[in-house]
């Protein structure tokens, strides 16, 4: 890992889809100035992906006019990522469970789940619009 | 994303490149639609040269399978990169899916 400090980046993308790896390419050439290894890049790289997408698509319901805000500080020890649309907000105890036998064949609804493995700490705000994800680096 | 495709042995044999996500899922469901209209009974598709797929894309093999299935063909997998083989056991779709470590192995399995 260099010696580059902190960085501290705000986004604003509409809710259009496209948006989505503008904001995952500007997150991960921030994170190779952290020289972070590959793995935990994929790793973040999807969680983030996903939850923008899940942002534009529930929470915004691709109203373009709405605004999805992001925002990630990176610094030596972690990442941490808050994403927030301008909707009614989710809980996760109303996700569905897509690993269970009956929900296997299902094609959608692995998002939230993928997000929840493959970072560190996930939490919610108490409306439910606002996600913060936070991985940390094993050196 | 590409997918070249060729029959070998009374194999389907797919070979993927490329992300399989949001952006191109749409595309790569268009491309597999049209390589298994024939509705070929034996399906291999090589993920060696996909590096990156998301919800979008397992959603997209989870059709594929599906619709290989409902007409009684058989689908494997093989080649996983070991960050796409993990999306596979968080998700538990190792259980759906028919998975090889190499293309040679799944090609003797059918």
């Amino acid at each position: 890992m260099n010696q580059t400090a902190k960085i501290d980046k705000r986004i604003e993308i509409p809710s259009d889809i496209g948006y989505i790896k503008k904001v995952s390419h500007e997150l991960l050439e921030s994170l190779n100035r952290f020289c972070i290894d590959k793995s935990v890049q994929f790793d973040v790289r999807l969680a983030v992906e996903e939850a923008v997408r899940n942002a534009i698509e529930h929470g915004n319901n691709y109203d373009k006019a709405l605004p999805v805000l992001i925002r990630y500080v990176i610094d030596s020890k972690k990442v941490t990522v808050d994403i927030e649309d301008k909707g009614e907000g989710f809980h996760l105890k109303n996700v569905p469970d897509p690993r269970e036998e009956g929900n296997l064949l299902e094609e959608g609804g692995r998002g939230v789940l993928l997000i929840h493995k493959l970072m560190d700490k996930v939490a919610y705000n108490k409306k439910g619009n606002r996600v913060r994800m936070t991985k940390f680096w094993r050196v | 994303m590409q997918i070249r495709f060729e029959d070998k042995d009374g194999i389907r044999i797919c070979m993927a490149e490329g992300d399989i996500d949001i952006n191109t899922s749409p595309q790569a469901k268009k491309m597999f639609d049209k390589v298994l209209k024939d509705k070929s009974g034996k399906v291999l598709i090589n993920l060696q040269k996909v590096e990156y797929i998301d919800s979008s894309g397992l959603a997209t093999l989870v059709e594929i399978l599906k619709n290989i299935k409902s007409y009684g063909g058989k689908l494997k997998l093989s080649n996983l990169s070991s960050k796409v083989k993990s999306l596979f056991e968080i998700t538990k779709l190792e259980k759906l899916f028919d998975i090889s470590d190499s293309h040679d192995e799944a090609v003797k399995s059918f």
